[in-house]
């Protein structure tokens, strides 16, 4: 049975409102965020911050700085149809988020010297980070969906817009930790 | 295409550079003066910047429709 499909018209305008109510939902989550980011600086000021490994957050910071350029390449590499050079990127990308997952939960978490009912400072840190690194697992959840639909031959060079919202998303989680980095890791003094 | 694919990679790479850089030096400042918040948010803010204009595209919500459409 053959399936309607849409014109490449009717397409680009279905992306161009896609498009906007994606962004409206990341600003919608950016508010969410920004109130943790508020409630650290209201709840601690800039003289202190929890004891973190300031070379782990580096680390992770820069795994996940490198994820956002190869989720960036993927999506060139979709967009002007190089579908290799998609699944070859888009491989990395999800390795390397797995990498900052396990740095911050499975390394920062385990290193980090009190739990979090042990002051605002630590309640704060494990907050921001798991709040953080649940996006973060929702983002590669839904790269390797953009993946998988891609091995079974759904997205082309003209056709592709999962693959730019999955990419967009990745690089709002990637913002997010741009300004969580110095919030947690580098203002203050550890306390 | 193939042309369109290499200025996209090379502006991919310019950022990764940018971004790299403003790391490191938010690294340093934040390892040796912890207390010039204004300076590592400022930086936080242009690497914000750099990802949301060249990774995040978002110069593309405000072309017009017409131009998106051709």
């Amino acid at each position: 049975m053959n399936q309607p499909t849409l014109s490449q018209y009717q397409y680009l305008q279905k992306t161009i409102n896609n498009r906007l109510g994606l962004w409206l939902f990341l600003v919608s989550d950016a508010f969410v965020f920004g109130g943790l980011f508020i409630a650290r600086f209201y709840l601690l000021g800039t003289d202190a911050r929890p004891e973190v490994n300031q070379i782990v957050g580096l680390v992770v910071t820069s795994i996940l700085l490198l994820s956002s350029f190869f989720m960036n390449r993927a999506e060139t590499a979709m967009a002007t149809g190089d579908t290799k050079g998609f699944f070859r990127h888009a491989r990395l990308t999800l390795a390397l988020g797995s990498l900052f997952l396990i740095g911050v939960v499975g390394v920062e978490w385990r290193i980090a010297p009190y739990p979090p009912d042990h002051s605002v400072a630590y309640a704060l840190l494990y907050t921001m980070t798991g709040f953080h690194a649940f996006h973060v697992l929702s983002g590669l959840i839904f790269i390797a969906l953009v993946y998988r639909n891609a091995r079974r031959g759904l997205y082309s060079a003209e056709r592709h817009w999962p693959v730019e919202a999955a990419a967009v998303y990745w690089h709002f989680v990637d913002v997010v930790w741009v300004f969580f980095y110095p919030a947690l890791y580098l203002i203050g003094q550890a306390i | 295409m193939e042309e369109k694919r290499n200025q996209l990679h090379r502006i991919g790479l310019t950022v990764l550079i940018i971004l790299g850089v403003l790391t490191i030096g938010e690294f340093f400042i934040g390892a040796i003066a912890w207390q010039w918040w204004a300076i590592l948010l400022a930086i936080a803010s242009l690497k914000a910047f750099y990802i949301v204009r060249e990774y995040m595209h978002i110069a593309r919500l405000f072309q017009p429709q017409e131009e998106q459409v051709e």
